[in-house]
């Protein structure tokens, strides 16, 4: 009886743990966004612009207008996608920062695979349709095989992932641009583009008139999200990769193979990558590009992850938050002349801050907010 | 230590050095590369010119490493430093004709804004404990965007106009010695500067008691603290230390031996400070290793120029990736280098 008592007493009490932390999680996350932010106004003040002018546009920019919420959506979509790319990954302890790469080959494998079968299928609707789906299928296996590799030289050669990863992030940036401008161009045209789709390879504009955002994109956003969290949560596979990401003894006696779990993780992470690359030609571009001109997706996520302490839900809000913040700083580059790089350096300092949980909590116990917990 | 001491410890560093030296007698075998005129005096020249800002950063940060803290902000602080030493030539110089002393002024310019931007760092990963790894790479993304940003506000492009760069040193008569003349004593004091810092930070690493102190904060923390050296302070040093270094380095680059700031992109800096990380494992965290591993990288750096001279045309934007290659191969080889004990673990003193 006096047993069980106790043990309600410890459920209790780890169910408030539990819960604090998220609370914790989600005041860190804030905080950090906030002074971030913050710091962002005053260099912005510092470099002689107006930083009220600076907050109350960067606003505007995101949320003002129905196509500034399509383009603040349509980053989101983007962001969300290569958010849980990265949150399978650094829950399971693997930093992937390849995710850039994973987008531009993935991205690169749907329009290659587009362009090449458009001659062989119908033209209109169910053509569209098959092109979408056959080109999402391989930036799904490219973006998954370009994973596998630091994923496996991490695993046998004990070479680290963060360094690998970002040299193949290059090499991918590099190749992709070889081949779109030595191979893929057509014969006289000035710009390092491949041709366009068909016309008829496009998400149905739906709610919002933009050529370059549909809800259906952001609905792929969001079963992805779902796809993930139940991966994670109810199938073995998600078991072991998030007990090595807690500990890898622990997961290492439970009979997970931690040299597989790791090329597994990577594959997983670097598919998810990889479907943000087909969205990205499919949604937004309509062809393919120099990748150096292309958006940091891949890293932005990382931030949006950290954000969302890898939680594969948090993503969501934190997609768009990051989304939002994109869209505004791209407002105010072209409306107040503040340069729109701007943004990559708040979001370096969201990261920053977010590291640094202990920053914050001391100054929690400093002024006394939730200074109850030792 | 012996040579023989030296090969002992060393023996993976050696083996992959091997092994890479092999792979390349067998590619050039395989493509019949005219390997005696890729080997010229020019090519010398050039990769050390080119290695340079690599062995700089990579010293700065084996001293983190070798402490303790895993810097992972080389890249970042490059970028800072690079973008530093240009906008303070520049602003210094009044917007008028550039001298040598307003170049000398931005490159003291670049190491002393890393250092204090790397006191921030490093109250956050030591004092506060950040998450080294994720803090690192913040640094990375803050550079990224800072840098652009404030080249913006000074040249109103996220590049900054082209300037002219440091002068050459030519020491009377010793240039005139074959080779040797031309790559040592007709070449940027920077580069001099590279070459004596090596040595010296190897003596301090090996031969002094501060070296090791900077040892111990990373392999036995508790054992040096109870030999009464405070081991953040110690930690402080280097992290500071790898931030002025990676600072210098990215001066080098814009200003150094370069033509001013370019931010298109991933900046100037083009992964070189991930590079310099590569370059301090393959070395086994001995400055003279460092540096002979940076003289690598720069020469695959710099295979364009060989490759173009002698007639083999490979497009630009794939041998430019060859360093990178270079990593991987490396770090596939040797990527199972013992770490220093502790890396990664804040330390608390327990009073």
């Amino acid at each position: 009886m006096s047993g069980n008592g106790a043990r309600a007493v410890l459920d209790r009490t780890a169910d408030r743990m539990v819960h604090a932390t998220a609370v914790e999680r989600l005041a860190i996350a804030v905080a950090s966004t906030l002074l971030a932010l913050a710091l962002g106004a005053v260099v912005v003040a510092a470099s002689g612009y107006d930083a009220v002018e600076f907050v109350s546009s960067l606003a505007y920019g995101a949320f003002g207008s129905k196509s500034n919420v399509a383009f603040t959506l349509r980053q989101s979509t983007m962001l969300i996608i290569a958010g849980v790319a990265v949150a399978v990954a650094f829950r399971a302890g693997v930093f992937n920062i390849g995710v850039q790469g994973q987008f531009v080959v993935g991205g690169f494998a749907t329009s290659v695979t587009i362009l090449f079968l458009a001659p062989y299928l119908p033209t209109g609707t169910v053509g569209g349709v098959l092109l979408i789906v056959f080109g999402t299928i391989a930036a799904i296996l490219a973006g998954g095989a370009y994973a596998a590799l630091p994923g496996l030289m991490k695993a046998y050669a004990d070479a680290n992932e963060v360094i690998t990863t970002i040299m193949l992030n290059f090499i991918a940036s590099g190749v992709v641009f070889y081949l779109v401008d030595s191979q893929l161009r057509p014969s006289g045209a000035a710009a390092p583009n491949t041709e366009q789709f068909p016309d008829y390879v496009e998400l149905p504009s739906l709610v919002f008139d933009s050529s370059s955002f549909s809800v259906v994109g952001l609905g792929v956003a969001l079963a992805t999200v779902i796809v993930v969290a139940v991966v994670m949560s109810r199938t073995r596979f998600g078991y072991d990769l998030v007990t090595s990401g807690y500990q890898e003894s622990a997961a290492a006696y439970s009979g997970v193979d931690p040299k597989r779990t790791v090329v597994t993780t990577m594959t997983f992470s670097g598919m998810v990558a990889g479907l943000t690359g087909a969205m990205f030609a499919i949604m937004i571009l309509g062809y393919y590009s120099d990748p150096a001109t292309f958006p940091r997706f891949g890293f932005d996520a990382i931030a949006v992850s950290l954000l969302a302490a890898n939680n594969p839900l948090g993503v969501v809000p934190a997609g768009i938050l990051f989304g939002g913040l994109d869209a505004g700083g791209q407002y105010i580059g072209f409306t107040l002349d503040v340069p729109s790089e701007l943004v990559d350096g708040v979001v370096g300092l969201v990261v920053l801050f977010v590291a640094t949980p202990e920053l914050f909590r001391m100054a929690g116990r400093r002024t006394g907010l939730g200074g109850d917990r030792k | 230590m012996s040579v023989g001491d030296y090969a002992a410890r060393n023996r993976t560093a050696i083996g992959g050095g091997a092994i890479a030296v092999v792979l390349l007698a067998v590619v050039a075998a395989v493509f019949d590369l005219p390997v005696g005129e890729l080997l010229t005096v020019g090519m010398a020249e050039r990769s050390l010119r080119a290695a340079t800002p690599i062995a700089l950063a990579a010293i700065g940060g084996l001293y983190a490493e070798k402490s303790g803290v895993f810097n992972i902000g080389l890249e970042g602080f490059m970028i800072l430093g690079a973008l530093t030493a240009a906008a303070g030539t520049w602003i210094v110089s009044g917007e008028g004709s550039i001298t040598q002393v307003d170049l000398w002024f931005g490159v003291l310019a670049a190491i002393v804004v890393c250092a204090l931007l790397t006191v921030i760092f490093a109250v956050l990963t030591i004092r506060y404990e950040a998450d080294q790894i994720v803090a690192g790479l913040a640094v990375w993304f803050i550079g990224l965007g800072f840098g652009p940003f404030t080249a913006t506000v000074i040249w109103g492009g996220v590049s900054s106009p082209s300037l002219p760069n440091i002068d050459n040193v030519t020491v009377p008569l010793l240039a005139e010695i074959p080779v040797l003349g031309r790559v040592l004593f007709d070449a940027s004091p920077l580069v001099l500067f590279t070459i004596l810092i090596t040595a010296v930070a190897w003596v301090v690493l090996y031969r002094t008691r501060y070296g090791y102190w900077v040892q111990a904060a990373g392999e036995n923390p508790e054992a040096l603290d109870t030999a009464g050296v405070d081991v953040n302070r110690v930690r402080y040093a280097t992290v500071i230390f790898s931030g002025a270094m990676a600072g210098l380095a990215g001066a080098v680059l814009s200003i150094g031996i370069g033509s001013g700031f370019t931010g298109t992109g991933v900046t100037m800096v083009d992964g070189r400070g991930w590079i310099a990380i590569v370059a301090y494992l393959f070395g086994n965290y001995n400055p003279v290793g460092a540096f002979a591993a940076s003289l690598l990288f720069g020469a695959t750096d710099m295979l364009q120029v060989q490759f173009q001279t002698v007639g083999i045309s490979l497009p630009g934007s794939i041998v430019g990736l060859f360093p990178y290659a270079a990593v991987l191969v490396v770090l596939t080889l040797v990527g199972y280098t013992r770490v220093p004990a502790a890396v990664g673990e804040p330390y608390d003193t327990e009073e």
